[in-house]
């Protein structure tokens, strides 16, 4: 059995990379599963996908916790998540990032491939939508399935739901990312502390779950606690607003989801606060002005 | 002070002697007096209560378990597809811990659509985390709702209280209900007073969205209240008793069971008709006794152990059937006597709101003492149905 976790941000295509890549392996043959883990997701938030390929039905039903290699899309992700844990020692690490494998630290020294999956998929995709990019350099490094497999896959699944061209484009970065991938073995010198979460005994959660303002080892609870939740990590490009173009009309102060857009009465002007903006372009494109450009929050 | 209501008169009197603040309501038979006489008080300025009419019963009980989290006294009456409809929002109250009252008027859940008595709409709420009584009389139904309040509110507990009463047989019907002192009521219930409320002042968060870390803490928080209300019934019972002089036993009354051999469990209106069908065959020499089963949510799964210990045999009326032979009660009862070998046979009477006779529950007795003897009988029995029934 061959066990994969990817490691995304919601938008980027985990689930559908998992997915794919299972087509890929069942194409060859094999059976595969692949399956999401959503918590309260939304586009930016870290999100989990799972593979299982073997030549038999596979029946197990559970998350991955040891898995033969780890798909991570986004190398932001890095910094909070230790995403090689459980890792097999002979595992694999395919990651997205503009460095070369030596120069990647991952608190574990191990066997890596690595893309810059954003600046292919950006190339040929025009959108920093990096799954089928990294399935070309899963293919490259793993071997489990053949880059003609998964050029079939993905033709198939996205072709099916988005048109023959856009499942060819995405064929072809795979094909760019297979042969672009550089292999070699990462750095193991950061150690990462895991993330405290409050989890209470059932005797020590608040009477059906309700919450006042409180504070625990873990952080903030309750009303209020989202402000320890910053995400700007989260962007791959930033609004960075023109004020001479821009005509006070309030329409991305009013269409912004995460409210990060700030009103500064005494002067009629506006800012945008970087800490909660995930970069999803959404004041840009409903500025009626054009205002607002998306610019590279990260290469 | 008696007077001469029906059974819904009495439940909406109960809910203005708890000083109720907030009442979202929408009208279905058999419940709809109790709305009507509580908008008649409401209006008439008896009852300092918010009521609100609502688009639906999901909405009735969503208003309720928002009101309820701003820290409101509230209750409401359903019935049938109205409790079928707010099912959803059940799920949401219970395991909030909000406290809420709702009387449920015994209806039958089509299609095919009735408008009587059956209990197959209540014993599809079993898994909500609410409580659920079920009540033989207008004074019990009118005793309960003040009872009831006391429950939900116990800080032990906080869970929702559905007292049942027969549609029809207790809705409709007129009989002599003692109305309790206001003051009495008063000193007996005291104001509801939650530690957290949905207050501007002091902001909180009620039923916000809670993920896998979390839930089966919560389910077993939930699942330890309602165990404690067993414990607390029996301590609200006895008090009520010792102030208003009326027993009702708590999770369980009993009728006749000192020297009983052969226990019939009954539940609502059809306890209060067997009770004249014990002293008839008392009179004819045979030692049978009823247990009154109150409260299906907590299941007094302990106290039918112990109280059956004595027996031979035991017959089980069920109102409502569960398609996986017999009745919910049934089986019920069956999972609290496992490892005790007496007999035990189910009795399927009184659906669709077909009268439930004195001559059908003496049949009852009559199986359930063949048992006792040895005989081999069914052991789910259909009473008065046409085709093959007992």
């Amino acid at each position: 059995m061959f066990e994969v976790r990817f490691h995304g941000r919601g938008g980027q295509g985990a689930v559908m990379a998992a997915q794919t890549l299972a087509e890929a392996a069942v194409i060859e043959g094999n059976y595969a599963v692949a399956f999401p883990f959503f918590g309260a997701e939304r586009r930016g938030a870290p999100v989990l996908a799972f593979t299982r390929i073997d030549p038999e039905k596979i029946y197990s039903k559970t998350q991955v916790y040891a898995p033969d290699c780890v798909v991570v899309l986004d190398d932001s992700l890095l910094d909070t998540i230790d995403v090689v844990a459980g890792l097999k020692p002979e595992g694999t690490v395919v990651i997205n990032s503009k460095d070369k494998p030596e120069d990647i630290d991952l608190g574990k020294e191990i066997r890596t491939g690595a893309i810059n999956a954003t600046s292919v998929a950006l190339e040929i995709l025009k959108a920093p939508i990096t799954n089928t990019t990294i399935l070309g350099a899963f293919a490259k490094v793993t071997g489990v399935v053949k880059i003609e497999s998964l050029e079939e896959a993905i033709k198939r699944r996205f072709g099916e739901k988005l048109g023959k061209i856009v499942g060819e484009r995405n064929a072809l970065a795979a094909r760019t990312a297979y042969e672009k991938t550089a292999i070699g073995r990462s750095k193991g010198i950061k150690k990462l502390e895991p993330k405290k979460q409050w989890l209470p005994a059932y005797q020590e959660l608040p009477v059906g779950g309700a919450l006042v303002e409180g504070k625990t080892e873990a952080g903030l609870i309750g009303p209020g606690s989202f402000i320890e939740n910053k995400v700007m990590g989260w962007a791959t490009f930033r609004p960075v607003r023109d004020r001479e173009k821009c005509t006070m009309c309030l329409l991305c102060w009013f269409y912004c989801p995460e409210g990060t857009i700030v009103r500064i009465s005494d002067r009629g002007d506006l800012m945008t606060n970087y800490d909660y903006c995930k970069g999803c372009g959404i004041c840009a494109n409903e500025c009626p002005v054009d205002a607002i450009k998306m610019v590279r929050a990260r290469v | 002070m008696k007077r001469v209501i029906t059974g819904d008169h009495a439940v909406a009197m109960g809910a203005k002697l708890c000083r109720v603040e907030v009442v979202p309501a929408y009208p279905i038979t058999p419940q709809t007096l109790i709305i009507e006489h509580i908008a008649d008080f409401v209006n008439d300025g008896e009852m300092d209560a918010k009521f609100l009419t609502m688009e639906s019963e999901h909405s009735v009980m969503s208003a309720a378990a928002a009101a309820s989290a701003a820290g409101a006294r509230v209750f409401t009456a359903t019935s049938s597809q109205g409790l079928a409809f707010m099912h959803e929002m059940l799920y949401a109250t219970a395991p909030l811990r909000l406290p809420v009252v709702m009387a449920n008027a015994s209806r039958t859940l089509g299609g095919p659509p009735g408008i009587w008595c059956e209990y197959n709409d209540s014993m599809g709420a079993r898994d909500s985390g609410w409580l659920q009584v079920y009540v033989e009389d207008n004074q019990e139904a009118l005793d309960m709702i003040i009872q009831s309040y006391r429950i939900a509110e116990d800080k032990r507990v906080l869970l929702p209280v559905m007292p049942c009463l027969d549609g029809f047989v207790l809705t409709h019907t007129v009989e002599p209900v003692e109305i309790p002192q206001q003051e009495d009521v008063d000193s007996f219930l005291p104001p509801y007073s939650p530690d957290i409320t949905l207050d501007p002042a002091r902001p909180a968060m009620i039923g916000t969205f809670m993920p896998a870390e979390y839930i089966m803490e919560l389910r077993r928080q939930t699942a330890l209240a309602m165990e404690s209300a067993k414990k607390v019934i029996g301590e609200i019972n006895d008090e009520f008793a010792r102030r208003f002089g009326r027993n009702y036993g708590g999770l369980i009354d009993m009728y006749r069971m000192e020297d009983a051999e052969v226990a019939l469990i009954t539940m609502g209106t059809v306890t209060s008709t067997s009770r004249e069908v014990v002293d008839d065959l008392r009179k004819a020499g045979k030692k049978v006794g009823i247990i009154k089963l109150r409260f299906f949510r907590p299941f007094p799964s302990e106290d039918l152990h112990k109280v059956l210990s004595g027996v031979s045999a035991v017959g089980v009326f069920d109102r409502s059937i569960s398609y996986h032979g017999g009745g919910p009660v049934f089986n019920e009862v069956r999972s609290a006597l496992y490892g005790n070998s007496l007999p035990i046979i189910n009795h399927l009477a009184g659906i669709g709101g077909r009268d439930v006779t004195k001559e059908q529950i003496m049949k009852m007795f009559d199986v359930t003492i063949k048992a006792a003897k040895g005989e081999k009988m069914n052991l789910i029995n259909w009473h008065n149905t046409r085709g093959e029934s007992v």
